[in-house]
């Protein structure tokens, strides 16, 4: 009798362990719920957005069922990693553009999206540059949300104090350098903590000194040295800044907000960032801080177009394969990315999008259309953010060796060779 | 006989709800991270199975090294400061300053109640070159520079990190220790004091023999933890600059979740693992055959 009492007991256990759950998720089939993860969670500006955005959808289709999973963009990427790798991947969901789509697509994860961007228009509404960062030998795979550009940010009342002006070439940014550090301010506020802050010096200084496309010629001049060569002269560019003393000390241990926190209380005078410091500035006090912006300095002897600019498409959206009501997260996704929500994308984010027309002046604000007319538009070409397009694990080279060189522990000729090696492993 | 059959089996009975937890969210990842250790996985693709060659790379990887010598001196820091230190302080708080010893066990006991991420937080704070507390009061005591950019640098970075372990994990030996000591007869203290002992003679020749056996297992506990340690490291440092920093759980959530290798995840994962065991049995081995003579008398 205890025998057969044990044997029960453990079969409830295995029973509610193992089928329950499984038969709880196959029960929803009737109305087919569609679940979306997203990583507008944390700042207000992205939350006030994705509310904006999921309230107008359910007003338009009522019927349709939906979870909202929202995260914070620092352990997003890390939650859905283990969900794809779970093989229980979210039916639409966030996504970064480029090399970390590309791996859940070489994995068929992803439904492909061509068809439905054919119809209506839909697929024209988007500026041609920024869907490519969601295409895969030829097909696409996701809708583009936002643009993102690079630019030196600087505290107009700071200059203004000083009487100093916008440098224009690279002998007067070090002048200017010079002059700040003089004035007991830290030139360029950087916190490398999370390692893509320093990126975009190197990539511009890459882009001045190379010309843009240097990612691409893996693919097409597999032969050349391309970075082996080609990106000495901008990790020299990189370690001069930080041995002259114009960048904070400890940058590699300061976080971006910590970088920020001393460019808006005046402690530094410029910053390197994105778009998105236009939001985050918005709180400053005006007294001391009034946010100004110029492209970065043209280079001596540079090879590429002084004009360029960095700047790509930050996020995305996709839909899995495994989604059971696609029509659904289609209708999602058109949504997400029509004329109206995207403005509101624009006035409350303070970001360029990648649809047509909607960063226009109304919406933007005067920085922001400042910088689509001055930066965006004069720019010869434009080069996606390099670590959205790579490898995940020649990124991980690309990061640790611009940390090094900064620092002084890896030499500019080392770190050449080395993001070269990364970027020819096809793994 | 009988009724000793069927109480095994209830036993069993009462047991197989833990049982069958531990195998299904222990038992079984383990086993299937030992599995993945052999393949090339990058979490979305097939797995392909690459034999030894997850193996033969991490012995040839520098950072890989570079993350055990950091744990190996996590480990030894905390034998050396947390765990000796602790005892003396404990002695300290019971033996000699008994009127602060509630005060101070309260101070102790805060690191211990706060979360891991949120003592990391503090201390990069703590750490910030320009507002942080630790440059603006060498500044104010005219030790302007000496000021360092303390996470940021290569060369201070590690110790910032040891620094807030220690911090952190201190007070929780202590605690232990002082109840260990507290446990003493009086007759023993007086036995010694008899016999001319001083507080020096007595703390090393009475009390360290005496909690001996707590010492072995807070010895233990402590390098089990160096080997595993990861929450401060990561919200500190990151493993960074340039792998500084690195250990070797900070250095496999990289490689598993930024680099997305997860074959090579689970080969440091199983490293980690196999390190972790010998370590424990090393240092219980050690401290039993220094405790034979002088305990189990």
């Amino acid at each position: 009798m205890p025998k057969r009492l044990f044997f029960v007991v453990c079969t409830i256990a295995l029973f509610v362990l193992f089928v329950f759950p499984c038969t709880g998720v196959n029960a929803q089939d009737a109305g087919a719920p569609i679940t979306i993860w997203h990583a507008y969670a944390g700042q207000q500006d992205k939350v006030d957005f994705i509310n904006y955005a999921i309230e107008s959808f359910k007003e338009k289709y009522p019927e349709i069922q939906f979870e909202e999973v929202p995260m914070e963009h620092s352990s997003y990427k890390t939650k859905l990693n283990t969900a794809m790798a779970a093989g229980n991947p979210p039916d639409v969901f966030y996504t970064l553009p480029g090399g970390y789509l590309g791996a859940f697509v070489k994995g068929g994860q992803i439904y492909q999206l061509d068809d439905e961007l054919a119809k209506d228009g839909w697929g024209d509404s988007f500026i041609p540059t920024a869907l490519s960062s969601v295409q895969f030998d030829g097909k696409t795979y996701g809708v583009p949300i936002d643009i993102d550009a690079a630019a030196i940010w600087y505290n107009k009342k700071v200059f203004e104090e000083h009487q100093w002006s916008v440098p224009e070439t690279e002998a007067e940014f070090d002048a200017l350098c010079e002059e700040i550090k003089a004035a007991g301010l830290i030139p360029v506020a950087l916190g490398n903590k999370d390692r893509w802050p320093a990126t975009f010096y190197f990539q511009t200084a890459s882009l001045r000194f190379n010309g843009p496309g240097m990612l691409g010629k893996y693919a097409s001049e597999p032969e050349s040295d391309l970075f082996k060569t080609a990106a000495v002269k901008p990790f020299e560019w990189l370690n001069k800044l930080a041995t002259n003393g114009y960048l904070p000390i400890g940058f590699n241990g300061m976080s971006e907000a910590e970088a920020n926190i001393l460019f808006i209380n005046g402690q530094a005078a410029m910053m390197v960032n994105g778009t998105w410091q236009i939001g985050m500035t918005n709180e400053a006090d005006k007294e001391i801080f009034e946010l100004g912006f110029f492209g970065f300095p043209k280079f001596e002897g540079g090879y590429g177009d002084q004009s360029d600019v960095v700047a790509g498409v930050a996020a995305s959206f996709a839909i899995s394969e495994k989604a059971e009501n696609k029509e659904a997260c289609i209708l999602f996704l058109r949504h997400l990315t029509s004329m109206d929500v995207m403005k509101k994308y624009v006035e409350m984010r303070s970001t360029m999008v990648a649809v047509k027309d909607a960063t226009s002046e109304d919406v933007a604000g005067p920085v922001l259309y400042e910088v689509t007319k001055n930066l965006i538009e004069k720019a010869a070409s434009m080069d996606a953010f390099y670590d959205t397009i790579m490898a995940p694990l020649a990124t991980e080279t690309y990061y640790t060796v611009i940390q090094g060189v900064l620092d002084g522990t890896i030499s500019a000729t080392d770190a050449a060779a080395r993001l070269d090696e990364a970027l020819r492993v096809q793994e | 006989m009988k009724a000793e059959g069927r109480n095994n089996k209830l036993a069993l009975l009462f047991l197989s709800p833990a049982i069958l937890f531990m195998l299904v969210f222990m038992a079984y990842p383990m086993i299937y991270s030992g599995v993945l250790s052999f393949t090339s996985w990058d979490g979305v693709s097939a797995k392909k199975f690459i034999g030894f060659d997850n193996f033969i790379n991490l012995f040839q990887d520098q950072y890989f090294y570079r993350a055990l010598l950091n744990n190996f001196t996590i480990a030894f820091i905390s034998l050396a400061f947390q765990v000796f230190g602790a005892t003396v302080i404990a002695y300290v708080l019971v033996r000699m300053l008994k009127f602060v010893q509630r005060l101070y066990m309260f101070f102790y006991l805060v690191p211990v109640v706060i979360s891991e991420i949120c003592i990391g937080l503090l201390w990069s704070f703590i750490y910030n070159p320009y507002f942080g507390l630790l440059n603006n009061t060498l500044r104010a005591l005219g030790l302007g520079h000496l000021a360092a950019g303390w996470l940021g640098d290569p060369t201070t970075a590690f110790p910032a990190v040891l620094n807030a372990m220690n911090f952190t994990y201190m007070g929780l030996y202590i605690i232990l220790f002082v109840a260990a000591v507290q446990n003493i007869p009086e007759s023993v203290f007086d036995a010694a004091k008899i016999d001319g002992a001083g507080n020096f003679k007595t703390f090393f020749i009475v009390v360290l023999p005496m909690i001996w056996n707590s010492i072995q297992s807070v010895a233990l506990m402590a390098v089990i933890s160096s080997f595993k340690t990861f929450s401060l490291v990561f919200v500190l440092t990151n493993g960074g600059p340039n792998h500084v920093t690195e250990v070797l759980s900070t250095y496999l959530y990289s490689t598993g979740f930024n680099s997305f290798r997860m074959g090579y995840a689970s080969t440091i994962g199983f490293v980690q693992m196999l390190l972790t065991t010998l370590m424990g049995l090393i240092v219980l081995k050690l401290m039993r055959k220094t405790n034979a003579g002088a305990y189990d008398v």
